[in-house]
């Protein structure tokens, strides 16, 4: 058996730009839509695709609200998200070198 | 390199929770609680050198200062009643700090000019608006909100305009004005974005 398993990465994290929204939102807890497409740096509907992605696979909640009339969607981190989110970082640890990766000397030191 | 890509991709994720919490600390209450009690405490003077209002200028700045540091400094008090801590990353960090300074700088020279009987200068109105503009300035690169660099120029404008009042009266309800379109404006927006769980 070997320390890492190639097929338990998450295939829903393994997109950048849904791994941003994820991350995201686990430092800022809650975030409407605009916040979440400005960090991450995308389109509306690019946003729109991610985000509805990450609904469905239960990592994120949306609640939406009227303010000043006009409607509001906020997105928050759900358990499973939070979870999904450790697990994937512990995967990415898991491939490097025990040590803790140390960088090598550079050339000309020593 | 496997190992390069997952180190690339460890940071990218550290980079985004940082973000995270940089956006949730400039999103917190404080500035609309702020932004509303110093237009109170401006307006209350300005009523009082007009003769529309009773409550001395000394009595209305002491509420009107000590009540949003006590709301600010909630986190502190909580953390000594062993409430529950959230810790943030570095950029956060460095937001709050930036605040928590001006918010001290402010204070003691307010404190200090108002011992000394300075206040009829009228310049001290032009030291906060500058020191307001430095603070959303600043904040519009930590927090990744680039509006927040426009409310800065807006402060600095403020500042030339109240220097250019500072002998009179009507210098306070323009500060006030500027406290509650520029402080408590922005601050009510970015509660807005973050919805009603804000504070955290």
């Amino acid at each position: 058996m070997t320390d890492f398993d190639h097929a338990a990465i998450d295939e829903i994290l393994h997109s950048r730009v849904r791994l941003a929204i994820v991350a995201f939102l686990a430092g800022a807890k809650t975030a409407d839509f605009t916040a979440v497409r400005d960090a991450t740096k995308t389109t509306d509907g690019n946003a729109s695709i991610h985000l509805r992605k990450l609904e469905d696979a239960g990592y994120l909640a949306m609640r939406k609200r009227f303010v000043a009339r006009k409607p509001q969607t906020l997105y928050s981190l759900t358990e499973r998200g939070r979870k999904a989110l450790l697990d994937y970082v512990a995967h990415l640890e898991a491939l490097l070198p025990p040590s803790g990766g140390e960088p090598s000397e550079p050339e000309g030191n020593q | 390199m496997i190992e390069d890509q997952a180190r690339e991709d460890i940071a990218f994720i550290r980079r985004a929770i940082e973000e995270g919490g940089a956006y949730a600390t400039a999103s917190s209450p404080d500035m609309l609680v702020w932004g509303i009690a110093v237009a109170i405490g401006y307006l209350g003077t300005y009523g009082f050198i007009r003769g529309w209002s009773p409550v001395a200028p000394r009595a209305l700045w002491a509420a009107c200062i000590g009540l949003p540091w006590l709301f600010s400094l909630r986190r502190v008090t909580s953390r000594f009643a062993g409430g529950e801590v959230t810790m943030h990353g570095p950029m956060a960090q460095a937001l709050a700090m930036l605040w928590l300074g001006c918010g001290i700088f402010l204070t003691t020279l307010g404190i200090a000019t108002i011992l000394a009987g300075e206040p009829r200068s009228g310049w001290f109105g032009a030291v906060v608006a500058g020191v307001m503009g430095i603070g959303f300035f600043a904040s519009a690169w930590l927090a990744r909100l680039p509006w927040l660099r426009w409310v800065g120029i807006a402060w600095w404008l403020g500042e030339l305009a109240l220097f250019a009042l500072r002998h009179r009266v009507e210098a306070l309800p323009l500060a006030a004005a500027l406290m509650l379109l520029l402080l408590a404006g922005p601050g009510y927006l970015l509660l807005r974005r973050r919805g009603s769980r804000a504070g955290a």
